[in-house]
C-alpha cells in the first residue's frame, strides 16, 4: 500500500471509529436529560442548561477524530 | 387550480421531470477543492513585522464583518430605545436575556455582574461570526461567492479561547489570592507527593480545556462548511442533473442545520467560559 493510500484509508478508519464513543455518548446524555425533564417538568431550564455543556464537552471527542482526520489528509506527509 | 388534479397526476408528474432529468446528460466533470475554501490567501499584501504577517486575508475581512455588524446593531439599538418595544428591540432583549440569565445567570454564583460583560460580548461575537459564515459573500477565489467563517479558523478561535484561560486565572487569583488559588489545585487530605502528581495533572488539564474550547468550536465551524461544499461538489462530481436536484434538497438540510449548530455553538463556548470562570471564582476549600 503505497503512503497516500495508507493516509487516506486512515483518515477515514479514524473519524468512523472516533465518532462511536461520542455518538454513544450522546445518545445516553440526551436520552437521560429527556427522562429528567419528562420526570421533573419544572427543572427542564437547568437540565437543559447543564445538557448542552456536557453536549459540548462529549462532541468535543468526535471533532478531535475530525482534526486528525484533517490532519492526515492534508498536513501529514 | 393544481388542487384539480388528481393524485396520480401528480404523481406522473414528479416522475416524468426526475426521469427527464436523469435523461440530461451532465456537463463535462469539474473539480471542485475542498480544502481550497479554507486557505488564505492575502488579499492585500502587507510587510512582515518581525514573525508576524500583517497581510489583510479572508479570515481578517470576515472578523471586521462581523464587528461592525455588532457595533452597527448596538448602536441602533441604543438609540432607537423605546419603551414599547418593535420586532427588532424584542429580539436584542431576547439575545440579552438569554446571555445574561440563560448563561451567566444559571452557571455562575457570585461575580455575574463582573463577568457578564465578557462573557456576552464572547457569546454575541462567536454568535455574529459563526452566522455570517453561512451567508455567501464575494471573497472566494476570483471573487466568487463563498463560504468562510471567521471562527473556521483555528487562530481565531485560540485568541477567544486564550481571553477565557487568562480571566480564569485572573479571576480565581484576584478572588482567591495567588498562593491560596494554586494551592486549592491539591487536595487538602492528600499525602505529600500524590499532592504534587495532582496539582500537575490539575495544570495539564487547566492546558486541555484551553485546547478543546479552541478546537471544539474551530472544529464544528470547520466540518459544517466542509459537508456543505461536499453536498455543492457532489452535484458536479456526478455530472448529473437529477443528482444535482436531490443533493439541493440536501444541502439545504444541512444548511438548515449548520444555523442550528451556529447558534448551539456560541451557546456552548460562552456557558463554557462561564462555567470556567465561575470555578475559579468559586473554590472548595
Amino acid at each position: 500500500m503505497d503512503a497516500s493510500a495508507a493516509k487516506l484509508l486512515g483518515a477515514g478508519l479514524s473519524m468512523g471509529l472516533g465518532a462511536i464513543g461520542p455518538g454513544v455518548g450522546l445518545g445516553i446524555l440526551i436520552g437521560k436529560a429527556l427522562e429528567g425533564i419528562a420526570r421533573q417538568p419544572e427543572v427542564s431550564g437547568d437540565i437543559r442548561t447543564n445538557m448542552f455543556i456536557g453536549i459540548g464537552v462529549t462532541e468535543a471527542v468526535a471533532l478531535y477524530a475530525f482534526v486528525v482526520a484533517l490532519i492526515l489528509i492534508f498536513v501529514a506527509k | 387550480m393544481l388542487k384539480r388534479v388528481p393524485r396520480w397526476a401528480k404523481l406522473i408528474g414528479v416522475v416524468v421531470v426526475l426521469v427527464g432529468l436523469a435523461l440530461i446528460p451532465g456537463r463535462a466533470k469539474q473539480q471542485l477543492e475542498v480544502a481550497k475554501e479554507f486557505e488564505l490567501t492575502p488579499i492585500v499584501k502587507l510587510p512582515h513585522v518581525g514573525p508576524v504577517d500583517l497581510s489583510i486575508n479572508k479570515a481578517v475581512v470576515y472578523l471586521w464583518i462581523a464587528t461592525a455588524v455588532i457595533a452597527v446593531a448596538a448602536l441602533v439599538i441604543n438609540r432607537t430605545l423605546k419603551a414599547r418595544p418593535g420586532r427588532f428591540q424584542l429580539a436584542m432583549e431576547g439575545l440579552f436575556e438569554l446571555a445574561r440569565n440563560g448563561i451567566v445567570g444559571s452557571v455562575m454564583k457570585s461575580g455575574a455582574d463582573t463577568w457578564f460583560p465578557y462573557i456576552g460580548a464572547a457569546f454575541v461575537f462567536v454568535l455574529v461570526s459563526n452566522v455570517i459564515g453561512l451567508v455567501p459573500l464575494p471573497f472566494a477565489e476570483h471573487n466568487q461567492l463563498g463560504f468562510y467563517a471567521a471562527t473556521a479558523n483555528l487562530y481565531v478561535t485560540l485568541t477567544l479561547a486564550l481571553f477565557t484561560f487568562a480571566f480564569t486565572h485572573y479571576a480565581g487569583i484576584k478572588k482567591n489570592g495567588p498562593v491560596h488559588y494554586f494551592k486549592n489545585w491539591m487536595p487538602k487530605g492528600a499525602p505529600p507527593v500524590l499532592r504534587e502528581f495532582i496539582f500537575v495533572i490539575h495544570g495539564v488539564s487547566e492546558i486541555f480545556r484551553l485546547v478543546s474550547l479552541s478546537v471544539r468550536l474551530f472544529a464544528n465551524m470547520v466540518a459544517g462548511h466542509a459537508i456543505l461544499a461536499v453536498f455543492f461538489a457532489m452535484a458536479l462530481i456526478f455530472q448529473s442533473y437529477l443528482a444535482a436536484a436531490i443533493l439541493q434538497g440536501g444541502s439545504a438540510m444541512i444548511y438548515l442545520f449548520e444555523i442550528f449548530v451556529a447558534v448551539i455553538q456560541a451557546f456552548i463556548f460562552a456557558i463554557l467560559s462561564a462555567v470556567y470562570i465561575g470555578g475559579a471564582l468559586e473554590q472548595e476549600h
